[in-house]
């Protein structure tokens, strides 16, 4: 039997077509009758301006009704379309059609929407064989008393993700104006409503878990962390379920981690304070009896113990990140003064390295809204790579420049580069590439952890390489005076920026 | 008045004889206390121009001397206080220090000649 290898979305341009072909066929075909009959019949004989008007005419109506036809007879078709190809999973552009869209109550196209979105999740639910329905349908009572008494949090968002129901174990704050918000702190642009966002736009059913979401900042008395499953179903009264499984038992001994990587990177410090100490001290009271390779031996020494300290402070971050500890003090800074914090380090790592470092950082650009310590980590990470992944004599370029509302920051070699499939997972935790594991000493979570620096500063990082010819790093921050307003409406109970010290708190890693 | 006397509250051996000797060198006039009551005892009995402590301290903790001296009353107006440490505190406790010190550094990231030019540029501030 032949398949017919078709999609349901080639169904509509054909339709369309077909549809706009035959009623403006028409639409002429009776103007041409028209034309005919007063001209059979001699009617307008004497008045040949008023039989044109009349076949005008008679062309504006018909291009009228064209476009009242299709609004009615063939739009509800390509909207019905657009969800039945959303249900079956066809790769589309199209947005879903939202049953609670106005326009769709009037006419009764909500109800058609509806039943069809049901069937679908009937389906879905017959294809699950372990969703089996309960034996016995509970009345309301029993059931939210049941929901009231479990750990498990469960709340219900309407299609304007307004909450219509939360049980008593749900993290859900209950405001001023009586509405509910869900209390929940996740990491950086991967968050429940930037996913309801892509939801509404290309989704009719999905479902996504997130693990250890805590509900309050460190610290803070009472804190629990959760996994949270949601579930969407365009168009439904319950559009948004939330089931958020309380695991702070088990996540609250990994909390207790940190505390160890702090000590441990305490007593990691301790040797590299004193390693590094004495090499500097060492060097300068050498220093006019030292031949030129001893001097080079000393210059190694001091770019490992530098790395060194550098690494325990990925660590660190790292920890920090992954447990929403991390936490950012934006000020107004300049990309050079904070590249300047470790200019002498990276200058010293790169000669050490034999390579040649290119900075061009110019004095006159505008001023950032940075965490000069962890942005500096950023930078030193990224000429660290570029120096690992280039050859011996090759060339570094580090670089800023304006780019709209942001600060770019660029580091570019002209190494060993990537191909595209590795492009997608550099930023991943502990991922290397194949070949880097083999060829060049590291973890993986230099990148990852720059990236979360990056994106905690409400910046973005991105890579364009080449195999071969070398790659390209930029981090992107965003400019002091385009979010001056935003960090100082941000904290209501510190006053914010503490003048004196320039501090100001921020609150974009804990956007829930 | 120029910067001349220094406290130095620091128990690690190596760290504190790597300090005390690069800042001899510079010419100042080290004090080297090793545990944090002494310490404490040490700035409440004399005007030291700065007084650089750690924080990890055996017998009293460095955010507790800090607190004693700077908490209630300053104790020490003539004193700048930087606080050197390894240990990667809490940003609640980090901020507590910070706000009654006038440097915050981790040692591991400095060397005895950073922290000399630090020095230095306290006492061009004053």
């Amino acid at each position: 039997m032949k398949k017919s290898s078709g999609l349901a979305h080639d169904f509509w341009p054909r339709f369309r077509t077909g549809a706009i072909l035959i009623v403006l066929g028409v639409e002429l075909l009776i103007l041409l009758l028209t034309a005919a009959v007063l001209l059979y019949f001699e009617i307008f004989e004497n008045n040949l301006l008023l039989a044109i008007a009349i076949l005008v005419g008679q062309a504006v109506l018909g291009i009228l009704s064209t476009t009242i036809i299709m609004l009615y007879a063939v739009q509800p078709t390509k909207h019905l379309l657009a969800a039945i190809i959303h249900i079956s999973g066809e790769p589309t552009n199209l947005t879903p059609p939202n049953p609670n869209d106005p326009r769709y109550a009037n006419n009764g196209f909500k109800e058609v929407l509806q039943t069809l979105y049901e069937l679908d999740s009937r389906r879905q639910n017959i294809d699950a064989p372990t969703s089996a329905g309960p034996a016995v349908v509970p009345t309301t009572d029993p059931l939210r008393l049941a929901l009231d008494t479990t750990d498990c949090g469960f709340v219900v968002m309407d299609h304007t993700r307004h909450i219509t129901y939360a049980n008593r174990a749900a993290p859900v704050n209950i405001g001023e104006d009586g509405k509910g918000s869900l209390q929940l702190i996740f990491n950086g642009q991967d968050n429940l409503a930037s996913w309801l966002d892509e939801c509404d736009k290309t989704a009719v059913h999905s479902e996504k878990t997130w693990s250890r979401v805590p509900d309050r900042l460190p610290d803070a008395e009472g804190r629990r962390f959760f996994d949270v499953i949601v579930s969407y179903n365009k168009g439904a009264t319950a559009e948004t379920v939330i089931a958020l499984v309380d695991r702070t038992k088990l996540y609250e001994i990994g909390e207790g981690e940190l505390d160890f990587i702090a000590f441990a990177a305490h007593e990691l410090r301790g040797p590299i304070t004193v390693i590094r100490g004495y090499v500097d001290v060492l060097q300068g009271e050498l220093e006019q009896y030292l031949q030129p390779d001893q001097k080079e031996l000393f210059h190694r020494l001091t770019v490992s113990a530098n790395r060194l300290s550098g690494y325990v402070n990925n660590i660190l971050n790292t920890s920090r990140y992954d447990r929403r500890h991390l936490v950012l003090h934006l000020s107004e800074q300049t990309m050079l003064s904070i590249y300047n914090l470790i200019s002498d380090d990276m200058a010293l790592r790169a000669s050490a390295q034999n390579r040649l470092l290119n900075v061009n950082i110019p004095t006159d650009l505008p001023t950032i809204a940075a965490d000069p310590s962890s942005l500096s980590e950023v930078m030193g990470n990224l000429i660290d790579n570029a120096i690992k992944y280039s050859n011996e004599g090759g060339s570094i370029f580090v670089k800023a420049e304006p780019k709209g509302d942001m600060v770019e920051f660029s580091v570019t070699d002209q190494g060993i580069g990537m191909p595209s499939n590795v492009i997608g997972n550099l930023f991943q935790k502990f991922y290397r590439s194949h070949r880097s594991r083999e060829t060049v000493a590291g973890t993986g979570i230099g990148l990852y952890v720059s990236k979360g620096i990056v994106e905690s500063h409400g910046g973005t990082i991105s890579v364009r390489s080449e195999e071969g010819r070398g790659s390209t790093f930029m981090v992107d921050i965003p400019t002091y005076a385009s979010v001056a307003e935003k960090l100082k409406a941000g904290d209501n109970n510190t006053g914010l920026i503490d003048q004196g010290r320039g501090w100001i708190k921020n609150h974009s890693m804990y956007r829930s | 008045m120029p910067i001349h006397t220094i406290l130095m509250i620091e128990d690690d051996r190596f760290i504190g004889e790597m300090y005390v000797r690069s800042l001899k060198k510079a010419g100042y006039d080290v004090t080297w206390m090793v545990d944090g009551n002494d310490g404490l005892i040490a700035a409440r009995n004399k005007t030291y121009d700065v007084i650089l402590m750690d924080v990890m301290l055996p017998e009293r903790r460095g955010n507790d001397i800090l607190e004693a001296l700077r908490g209630k009353e300053d104790l020490i107006p003539k004193s700048k206080v930087i606080v050197l440490t390894n240990f990667e505190q809490d940003d609640e406790s980090r901020m507590a220090m910070e706000k009654h010190a006038d440097g915050y550094l981790i040692k591991a990231e400095i060397t005895p000649s950073k922290l000399i030019d630090i020095i230095a540029q306290l006492d061009k501030t004053e």
